[in-house]
């Protein structure tokens, strides 16, 4: 057994060796560039928040983009109503999230499979009448218009930083934040009774582990971790229903199935794939004379044969062979 | 006439071994019971010929044809109608449904053959032929182990794999069932393949008798043998 | 007064649409063990067939058959081709709870694939579908009736599925094969029933049974690569009120559905259907959670 300490430093130095590269590419990248790594940390969070459901409870769920809004509406609107900061805005969001995570979680704990498959999708579809329903506060069908602001003087006295960049450097702490809860939840004592629940839970349950609030925990955390990533998400601009759709919720399903469930650094790879594969099919077909709505499609095409070919081929996805030689 | 010649049979379950190369063969027209503990192997014994499991090794040959690994909707359509353990009837369809499912494959080449196999398989069991409209579910164990035999008689098979149908009855309704196999097998030359917890019931009616102990078989006799073998039966049997 | 009767029947009409659906959705997971996200995505692109067919000027009937067929013919290659090969491999995968989530995410990837794919074929911008017979009220003497001829025809063709459906499940040997495939494969197998045969054939009576829904239901939402999403939606509550392995439980639970919303939208604001179908779902799962006719032992999620 390796002590818990080590695995602590040895988690937080590659979590600071990441954040050091990245913070490295926010200066060679250009612009547009530098706001696609800031959208893959953004989803990174909200694919991370998969990786502790999937991973410690096998369970998958079609609304995590829902619970990404819930988080992205509560730091909106505390910003925009009550004039937060965004650091605040996080903290919100994060604690409403768990609160929701929590409800949801108790209702989720009867359901299986299939079931809370669906649940979870019809939550994400419920979702823009949610925001119509208060909207006073939620602003809509329209939502609420945020943005990341812009440097304080400290750092914008020392060095010009672009507003692409600024959203890196805002982004790359958060990312990293929950980057490293998530690993070191996971490796932790609560982590390892997760899987067992996961694995056998009439054996979980012989063995002492509540299996119903483990249930509910694990969701109270995947939803903390999503609504950070959510509201984080939210700061491109708007926080509105059209920010946070049901493809959202696809989008990191796929991430995380890509990099093979229950990993974190295949979390990382999958959500880089699903960003860049647009940009880099544009690129391919740039210089061929197809039609637009080839174009506008095909990248949601080679997202799905990605995604049914790693389910059909191996399962475990892409890091999965690793992963699962770990335990 | 067909014999069931099973030889060097080996069945894993993972990194079990279940059957660690079994040979024996069951005579035609008679009945074999496969004795022995419980876990030694009887039941696996009984799914690997009907192909419910693989084979990991070794040959089954029924008559001149060999059925080792083929799929136990081929394997039924050779003749071999296998009943597993635990009265395994489905519980929301009607008696005659359950019966009618085992006549399936044959219905459409068959059809006025299918009805005179069921109107058979019901005289063998008047007590099924009051209840064919009730579900199998409402029906009391015995009743149900036999819907299971009738299940597969309906069939028209020519050996029959019985996993030990006097599990959980009274001795009464086991002597029943046990004395009607006895009957058909006398009469229409039916090979039975009969495994069986318990030793006595068995060796009284069989003409043949296997016992496996821990996958492998210990002892292969004829049953009037092994009746009077009492250091066997103080040594696997336990009377 | 008479809106509340043209919305009853409104509602009948479409909720005898989503019972179909639903009933689709239950045909595959009891035959094969998968809630089948793709179907609604499966349907909308047979009713993008229909409509290429009646646009190039084929008869709606030709169109009709032939998005049934396609139907049919689309849910069984996504068996043979990709759920057959995943249920081989299930059993060697790591755990049992992401085992039955498995086929989940491959029917979740089937969808993304043939919406873009509609995309890519007929680009993304919605049509319109034509219905078979008026689908304005009919009028008498004094004023209009409170239903159109497409109302009656709705009802009338998914009455006339349901009978025929419920026929073959319960009085030919295929579908005595079907459901004892579906409820003991063992038993079924040494029965002679080829058992895969069987689930093949779920998917494709279920595929017809959603292409037919997709039918139905586009000239009213009209056709786009997501337009049946929300049907989807609304056939998995049905389902789910009706214990998702109960056949008949799906078809109340589609009249449920159809009726209510139809209720909500009329008296209600459209906006609160979502959260009313949200409300519905956790309720049911909440308190009765094998559905109104779901047996016993109906989750195997
Ligand atoms: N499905 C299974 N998976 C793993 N091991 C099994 C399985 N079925 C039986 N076994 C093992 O195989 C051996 C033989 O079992 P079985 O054939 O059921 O014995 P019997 O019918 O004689 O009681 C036992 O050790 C049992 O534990
Ligand atoms: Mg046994």
């Amino acid at each position: 057994m390796v002590s818990v300490d080590k695995i602590w430093r040895k988690s937080l130095l590659k979590t600071l060796t990441l954040g050091l590269v990245l913070f490295l590419l926010s200066f060679i990248f250009d612009a547009y560039n530098q706001g696609q790594l800031a959208l893959v940390l953004m989803l990174f969070i909200g694919v991370l928040s998969l990786t502790v459901l999937t991973g410690s409870s096998g369970q998958i769920s079609l609304g995590q983009g829902a619970l990404m809004a819930v988080g992205g509406y509560s730091s909106a609107s505390v910003i925009t109503h009550l004039g937060a900061s965004i650091w605040t805005g996080f903290l919100v969001a994060v604690f409403v999230a768990s609160v929701f995570g929590l409800v949801l979680g108790v209702a989720a704990a009867r359901l299986s499979g299939p079931y809370l498959a669906g649940t979870t999708l019809v939550i994400a579809l419920a979702l823009p009448s949610m925001a119509n329903r208060f909207e006073s506060v939620l602003g809509g069908d329209v939502g609420l218009m945020i943005d990341f602001g812009m440097p304080p003087t400290w750092i914008s006295n020392l060095i010009e930083v672009g507003y692409e960049q600024w959203q890196l450097w805002v982004s790359i702490p958060i990312a990293l934040i929950s980057l490293f809860f998530v690993s070191n939840l996971l490796t932790s004592r609560a982590g390892r009774s997760w899987k067992a629940v996961r694995d056998d839970e009439i054996g979980a349950a012989v063995n002492g582990i509540p299996v119903a609030r483990t249930k509910v925990i694990v969701f109270v955390v995947s939803s903390a971790v999503a609504g950070l990533g959510g509201a984080l998400y939210g700061l491109r601009g708007l926080v509105g229903p059209s920010v946070y759709p049901v493809s959202l919720s696809l989008t990191l399903l796929t991430a995380a199935i890509l990099g093979g469930v229950g990993s974190i650094s295949g979390a990382f790879i999958g959500t880089v794939i699903v960003v860049f594969l647009p940009d880099l099919v544009s690129w391919a077909i740039s210089g061929l004379a197809v039609s637009e709505q080839v174009t506008n499609y095909l990248p949601a095409l080679l997202t799905g044969v990605l995604l049914l070919a790693t389910i059909i081929l191996n399962p475990a996805g892409v890091m999965g062979t690793r992963h699962r030689s770990k335990h | 006439m067909k014999e069931l010649i099973v030889s060097d049979l080996v069945t894993d379950y993972g990194h079990v071994r279940a059957l660690d190369g079994i040979s024996f063969v069951a005579s035609s027209g008679e009945i074999t019971t496969v004795i022995g503990a419980n876990g030694a192997g009887k039941s696996t014994l009984l799914r690997t010929i009907s192909g419910l499991e693989k084979a990991k090794s070794g040959t089954i040959s029924w008559g001149d044809i060999e059925i080792t690994n083929l799929a136990p909707e081929e394997i039924v359509r050779s003749g071999i109608a296998h009943v597993p353990e635990g009265h395994a009837v489905i519980p929301t369809f009607s008696v005659l449904e359950n019966i009618e499912m085992g006549a399936l494959f044959r219905r459409r080449k068959n059809s006025s053959d299918v009805k005179a196999a069921i109107s058979e398989v019901l005289d063998l069991f008047p007590r099924l032929a009051e209840r064919v409209k009730q579900s199998a579910g409402s029906l009391s164990g015995g009743e149900r182990q036999m819907l299971a035999i009738s299940r597969a008689l309906v069939s028209r098979p020519k050996l029959l794999l019985l996993d030990e149908p006097s599990l959980g009855l009274a001795p009464l309704v086991v002597e029943q069932i046990i004395q009607t196999i006895n009957h058909l097998c006398r009469s229409t030359g039916l090979t039975v393949l009969l495994v069986e917890q318990n030793a006595n019931t068995a060796l009284a009616v069989a003409d043949h008798g296997v016992l496996l102990a821990l996958g492998k078989v210990a002892s292969d006799q004829s049953a009037a043998a092994m009746r009077a073998d009492s250091a066997l039966r103080s040594a696997y049997l336990g009377y | 007064m008479n809106t509340f009767i043209s919305t009853l029947i409104t509602g009948t009409a479409t909720g005898a649409i989503y019972a179909l659906a639903a009933l689709g959705l239950v045909i595959v997971w009891r035959g094969a063990g998968v809630v089948n996200f793709a179907q609604m995505g499966q349907a909308m692109f047979t009713t993008y067939i229909a409509s290429n067919l009646i646009a190039s000027g084929n008869s709606y009937w030709l169109a009709f058959v032939v998005a049934l067929i396609s139907g049919s013919l689309l849910g069984m290659a996504i068996d043979l081709l990709i759920m057959r090969p995943l249920a081989h491999k299930k059993s060697s995968s790591s755990t049992k709870t992401l085992a039955a989530t498995i086929p989940v995410i491959a029917s979740l990837g089937i969808l993304a694939i043939l919406q873009a794919l509609a995309g890519v074929f007929w680009a993304g911008e919605e049509r319109g579908f034509p219905t078979p017979v008026n689908s304005f009220y009919f009028k008498n003497g004094t004023g209009t009736l409170p239903f159109s001829a497409f109302n009656l025809f709705v009802i009338g063709v998914v009455l006339t599925v349901l009978l025929s459906l419920s026929y073959f499940f319960t009085q030919t040997g295929v579908g005595l094969g079907m459901r004892a495939a579906a409820l003991n494969p063992e038993v079924a197998r040494l029965s002679g029933i080829k058992v895969s045969r069987m689930r093949t054939l779920s998917w494709a009576i279920s595929g017809a049974a959603g292409s037919l829904a997709g039918l139905l239901i586009t000239p009213s939402t009209n056709l786009s690569p997501n337009s049946l999403d929300l049907i989807l939606i609304v056939a998995f509550t049905a389902a789910v009120v009706g214990g998702l392995d109960s056949p008949l439980g799906a078809v109340i639970g589609g009249l449920i559905l159809g009726i209510g919303i139809s209720l909500v939208t009329t008296y209600g604001s459209p906006e609160n259907v979502f959260l009313a179908i949200l409300f519905l779902l956790l309720a049911v799962q909440l308190i009765r959670p094998n559905g109104i006719l779901g047996g016993k032992q109906v989750r195997r999620g």
